[in-house]
C-alpha cells in the first residue's frame, strides 16, 4: 500500500513526476532507447529494411506487455526484496561464474536429467542466437553491404566491423545463421514434446495451455522460418511473400504472448543469480541460529526478510515461546508442530530426527 | 463430490507406508515429500505423520519472489514450477510447519502437491490410498461432519484447526482420542 501512495504523490521536484506511473516511465525510456539505437545503427535512418516493419511494431507491443507484467510482479513484497538487494550486491567475485552456470550452461537442469538439459540447450540457445541475429537486423543495428569484388561488409552500429569473401565460411554461417538456429529449436521442441507425451512425470503435471502452447508457438516460428529458406532455394521464391507474412505473424504473436505464459521465465530467470548472491552474501555476514537447537540454518538477513514479507501479507507466526516460527530450523519447526498436537515438547528432546526419506 | 485429506493423527502406527507411496506418485521423481515423527521417542512408540496442510492463505506462496508456487482450483498448494523456481528458499523459511524440501543440486524446491493429477480427478492421494491405520483418509465434507458427530465432543475443539495450527487449512486435522482424553482401542 505504502508503495502505491508514494508513486501517486506528486511533489513536482523529481524527474519521476513527469510520468503518470512506473509503467509510463519505463515504456518511455525503452522506446527512446530503441529509437536512439536505431537512429545511430541505420546511419540516421538511411538503411531501414521496411520488410521487417511488422517485427518493429511487434517489438513495441511486446515491450508494453513486458513492462506491464514485470512491474506488477516487481511490486510484490518478496520480489522487491530480491531485486533491491540483488542489485546492491551484484558485484561479487562469484557473480560471473554463477551467471554462466545459471543462464548459459544450465548446470542445474543437467542435474535434473541430461535429456531435459539437451532439450533446453537446443531451445534456449536456438532462441537466444536467433534474437542476436534478428533484432539488430530489424532495428537496423546491423546490416550487410556487398562490394563489387565479391566481398561482403558486415556493418554493426554504423561501423564496418568485417569484410569477408561472399562465399567464405563466415559469410555462409551468417546467411545460414537463422536456419541453423531454427533446426536447433525444432529439435529441442520435438524432444520436449516427446517427453511431454511419454514421460509420466511430465504428464502428471502438464496443462495444454501452459505447457504445450509455447512449444507449438516455437515450432510454428521455426518451421515457417525454415520454409522461407526452402521456398527461396528450391521453389525460386514461389509462395514466399505469403509465408513471410505467416512467419512474421507467428513471431509477433509469440513475442506478445511471451511475458504472460511459460516463456515469461526467460526475462525472469536472471533473478536466480540475484537469489544465489543473496544467499551467499548474507550467509557470510551472519547466520541465524535456531531458537530451539541453535543450529545455523539460514542467514539472519533472510530470516528477517521472510518475517517482514509475511507480515506485509498479514501473516504472523508468533510462537507462544515468544519467537517467530521462521526463527526455528526446519526439523525443529516440524517437531514443534507435533508437540502442539501431542502436548509433549519433542522438539526439546535431544534425539536425532528419524530418517524421513523413503529410500530404505 | 469434493473430498479432502483428513488426518486422525493418533491412529498412526509408524509404518511409513505414506512416505513410500509418496515416492511413487507421477511427478514426484521418486522422492517423498511428507514426514513421520516420533511423539515421545524415549518413552513410547507413538508416531504422527506431518504433511503439507494446504493452507488457505499459504505462507510459502506468499513469500515466493518468483510466483513459482501456484494454488490449484481445488485448493491444493502446488510444488514449485520447474522453470520458475529461482532457488531462494524463502518458502522453506516461511512455512510454519517446515514442509517444503529443497534440492540444491537441481536448484529446485519440491513439496507435497496433494498428488494433483490424482486428486483433481477425485482419486485419493497416494498417502491416503495406502495408509493401513486410517490415519490418512480421503473424505467428503459430509463424511467429516459425521465423524464430528461420532466423536461427540462438547469442548468445541473438534477439527483442531486453530488452537493447533497457525491458520485455516484445506487438509483437516483431528485428534479425537487425545482431545477426549481417552486411549483408542483398535
Ligand atoms: C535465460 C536463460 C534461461 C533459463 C535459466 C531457463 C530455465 C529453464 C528451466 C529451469 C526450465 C525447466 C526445465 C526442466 O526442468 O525440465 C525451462 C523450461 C523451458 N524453457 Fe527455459 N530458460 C532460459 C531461456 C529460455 C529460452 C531463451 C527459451 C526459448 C524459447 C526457453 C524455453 C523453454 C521452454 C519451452 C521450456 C519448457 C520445456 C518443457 O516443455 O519441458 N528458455 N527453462
Ligand atoms: S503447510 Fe507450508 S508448504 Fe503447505 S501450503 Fe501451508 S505454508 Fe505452504
Ligand atoms: S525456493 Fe523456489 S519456490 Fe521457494 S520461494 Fe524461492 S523461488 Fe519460490
Amino acid at each position: 500500500m505504502q508503495a502505491k501512495v508514494a508513486v501517486n504523490q506528486k511533489t513536482g521536484k523529481s524527474i519521476d513526476d513527469a510520468f503518470a506511473s512506473h509503467f509510463a516511465k519505463s515504456m518511455f525510456l525503452a522506446v527512446c532507447g530503441l529509437v536512439f539505437l536505431s537512429f545511430i545503427g541505420t546511419r540516421m535512418f538511411t538503411h531501414v529494411d521496411l520488410n521487417l516493419y511488422g517485427y518493429m511494431v511487434g517489438t513495441f507491443i511486446f515491450i508494453g506487455g513486458f513492462f506491464y507484467r514485470f512491474i506488477a510482479w516487481g511490486e510484490r513484497p518478496p520480489t522487491k526484496v530480491f531485486i533491491k538487494k540483488g542489485i546492491k550486491i551484484l558485484l561479487r567475485r562469484s557473480t560471473p561464474k554463477t551467471t554462466v552456470e545459471h543462464l548459459a550452461t544450465y548446470n542445474f537442469i543437467w542435474n535434473r536429467g541430461i535429456y531435459r538439459w539437451t532439450q533446453h540447450v537446443l531451445m534456449g540457445w536456438g532462441c537466444i542466437l536467433s534474437c542476436f541475429v534478428t533484432f539488430p537486423l530489424v532495428f537496423g543495428w546491423m546490416y550487410f553491404t556487398m562490394d563489387e569484388n565479391g566481398y561482403y561488409n558486415i556493418i554493426a552500429m554504423g561501423i564496418q566491423v568485417m569484410t569477408v569473401p561472399a562465399d567464405g565460411l563466415i559469410a555462409k554461417l551468417s546467411y545460414n545463421a537463422l536456419n541453423i538456429t531454427a533446426v536447433m529449436v525444432i529439435s529441442g521442441v520435438c524432444m520436449a514434446l516427446y517427453r511431454r507425451l511419454k514421460n509420466m512425470q511430465a504428464r502428471a503435471e502438464q496443462q495444454f495451455m501452459y505447457d504445450f502452447l509455447p512449444l507449438f508457438m516455437l515450432l510454428l516460428v521455426s518451421v515457417t522460418g525454415l520454409a522461407l529458406t526452402f521456398m527461396n532455394i528450391f521453389m525460386h521464391g514461389a509462395g514466399q511473400p505469403a509465408m513471410s507474412l505467416i512467419h512474421q505473424w507467428s513471431v509477433i504473436i509469440t513475442l506478445i504472448y511471451l511475458p504472460f505464459g511459460k516463456l515469461a521465465h526467460i526475462p525472469f530467470r536472471p533473478m536466480s543469480v540475484f537469489a544465489r548472491n543473496y544467499r551467499e552474501h548474507y550467509a557470510e555476514q551472519s547466520m541465524k541460529g535456531c531458537k530451539v537447537c541453535g543450529n545455523e540454518f539460514v542467514s539472519t538477513e533472510q530470516s528477517k526478510d521472510v518475517i517482514e514479507v509475511l507480515g506485509r501479507n498479514d501473516i504472523e507466526f508468533q510462537a507462544k515461546e515468544g519467537h517467530h516460527l521462521a526463527e526455528m530450523c526446519l526439523p525443529c519447526r516440524r517437531k514443534y508442530r507435533i508437540a502442539q498436537f501431542s502436548g509433549f515438547p519433542i522438539h526439546e528432546v535431544k534425539v536425532k530426527e528419524a530418517n524421513q526419506d523413503a529410500k530404505g | 463430490m469434493k473430498k479432502r485429506l483428513y488426518l486422525e493423527l493418533e491412529n498412526c502406527i509408524g509404518c511409513r507406508s505414506c512416505l513410500a507411496a509418496c515416492t511413487q506418485c507421477g511427478g514426484h521423481e521418486e522422492r517423498n515429500r511428507n514426514y513421520v515423527y516420533d511423539v515421545n521417542p524415549l518413552v513410547n512408540r507413538q508416531t504422527m505423520p506431518l504433511m503439507c496442510l494446504h493452507c488457505v492463505n499459504p505462507a510459502c506462496a506468499r513469500s515466493c519472489p518468483a510466483q513459482a508456487i501456484q494454488i490449484h482450483e481445488t485448493g491444493a498448494v502446488l510444488s514449485a514450477l520447474v522453470e520458475k523456481c529461482i532457488g531462494c528458499q524463502n518458502c522453506t523459511i516461511a512455512c510454519p510447519y517446515g514442509i517444503p524440501k529443497f534440492d540444491t543440486e537441481q536448484n529446485l524446491m519440491y513439496k507435497c502437491d496433494l498428488c494433483i493429477d490424482r486428486t483433481k480427478n477425485g482419486i485419493p492421494p497416494m498417502c491416503a490410498s495406502v495408509c493401513p491405520s486410517n490415519t490418512l483418509q480421503w473424505l467428503t465434507d459430509e463424511e467429516i461432519g459425521n465423524r464430528k458427530k461420532q466423536f461427540n465432543l462438547d469442548n468445541g475443539k473438534w477439527v483442531s484447526s486453530l488452537p493447533y495450527l497457525e491458520s485455516e487449512t484445506n487438509v483437516k486435522v483431528n485428534l479425537p482420542g487425545i482431545l477426549q482424553g481417552i486411549e483408542k482401542l483398535f
